[in-house]
């Protein structure tokens, strides 16, 4: 039987649907004290009515990066995925307002485990994995891609396919339009062109005065 | 006014306690946003100031006494300096295009940085409120309730401060056509509220431009 060590320290994260224990050693070699997390040994995240979830270092880094930039793009109104599908974690934007987390076992045999999150219960999850990140008893250095703006391609994603196809489309119908009328009109006659229609003198008016000629 | 007071009762009847004993209370200045703002940030596109201005109304359809509110973070997180009455947090805000008394030209990296800092530390303040609309576990007549009571608190905001010949204006008071972006502010707020949020407000406000 394994007995936890006496160093060994619990962080707890409370939120309304969800709660994040982490369980860590100081790193003495670094100078740490007792109540610093240098080293995490195990981590458990606790839903309401769901299966507990738990992992070591690497998942809480994959869970991390995968849901603070999808909360990031959601801030900037970009649904999309985060996490290929070989990755042990990934999200995916669902019907309005539901969030799926794919989870992917690595244990051999385990199925993988699909979580649908409401809006209320994702910015729970984000709420405790950024007290961890900024948690001054925390010295995991843990990975967490940089915010950043948003690129113009990214957020095209944002305007729903009708409405960005809806310019070129509407735009391609008017050029078609008008080169089928250019069609339809009558080519001009050679003879007829303005260089070789002769002027013509205008007709004398009978009130106009009669110029004798000198 | 009945509705003031109805979208408080409605909102403090919501079940909101979120911390439990080992949940610190929210922080008013966080670690990454407690940093006094650097003048080297580069200054807010017309579309961010537009969406910081919104958001910030959003919370202040929350809090009734949001102004006040504002003012007192203001002054918890260092930026009495820059906030030193509601006049001059009101010319800051002003820069926003949208409003009937629009300030011509940008706001200051410093200024806009000051003002998203309190719009987090609202938020995160204000979170309960927040997270209950987006709870799918609420009651659903209750949580339409409370949505009502919100649109119409920001709907007379938006009519007593914003430009209503502007089509966005026209768009966020659309009780139909404006849902999805009200509901996407709301989002936000939720998602920027706590310690990491700024940094995600700031990037998106950046983002806005492009």
């Amino acid at each position: 039987m394994l007995f936890p060590s006496p160093m060994q320290k619990t962080l707890v994260y409370d939120q309304q649907s969800c709660q994040l224990r982490v369980e860590g050693l100081p790193d003495l070699s670094a100078g740490q004290n007792g109540d610093d997390h240098g080293i995490l040994t195990r981590w458990t995240l606790r839903w309401a009515g769901r299966p507990e979830l738990e992992g070591e270092r690497d998942h809480l880094e994959a869970l991390i990066a995968v849901v603070l930039p999808y909360a990031r793009h959601i801030v900037s109104g970009v649904r999309r995925s985060f996490g290929d599908g070989s990755a042990a974690v990934r999200i995916v934007p669902g019907e309005a307002g539901v969030h799926t987390l794919h989870l992917l076992s690595r244990q051999s045999g385990s199925p993988s485990l699909d979580l649908n999150l409401d809006d209320a219960e994702l910015a729970d999850l984000v709420r405790v994995l950024d007290r961890l990140r900024f948690d001054p008893r925390v010295h995991l250095s843990l990975t967490v891609p940089p915010e950043r703006p948003l690129r113009a391609r990214e957020l095209i994603q944002r305007v729903p396919l009708q409405r960005r196809l809806a310019a070129p489309v509407g735009g391609v119908a008017a050029l078609a339009l008008a080169a089928s009328l250019a069609v339809l009109l009558p080519p001009p006659q050679p003879g007829r062109s303005p260089a070789n229609v002769k002027p013509v003198a205008p007709a004398a008016s009978p009130a106009a005065p009669a110029r004798s000629r000198p | 006014m009945g509705l003031d007071t109805g979208i408080i009762a409605a909102m403090a009847q919501a079940p909101v306690s979120l911390t439990t004993a080992t949940a610190s209370a929210p922080s008013l200045a966080p670690s990454p946003a407690g940093d006094p703002p650097t003048t080297s940030s580069v200054a807010l596109p017309r579309r961010g100031l537009e969406r910081l201005d919104l958001m910030l109304l959003c919370l202040e359809s929350l809090d009734l006494n949001g102004g006040e509110a504002m003012l007192w973070l203001s002054n918890n997180l260092g930026l009495s300096d820059r906030f030193p009455n509601r006049v001059e947090l009101w010319k800051r805000r002003c820069h926003n295009p949208m409003r009937r008394a629009c300030r011509r030209g940008g706001l200051a990296a410093i200024d806009s940085e000051g003002l998203m800092r309190i719009l987090c530390a609202m938020a995160d303040r204000l979170y309960p409120m927040v997270r209950t609309l987006l709870s799918a576990a609420e009651p659903p007549e209750l949580n339409a309730q409370r949505w009502n009571l919100f649109e119409a608190r920001l709907a007379e905001l938006l009519r007593e401060r914003m430009n209503p010949r502007r089509s966005a204006v026209q768009k966020l008071l659309d009780p139909v056509a404006g849902a999805e972006e009200r509901r996407q502010m709301i989002q936000s707020l939720a998602l920027v509220a706590g310690d990491g949020g700024y940094e995600r407000l700031r990037a998106s406000l950046l983002d806005a431009a492009a």
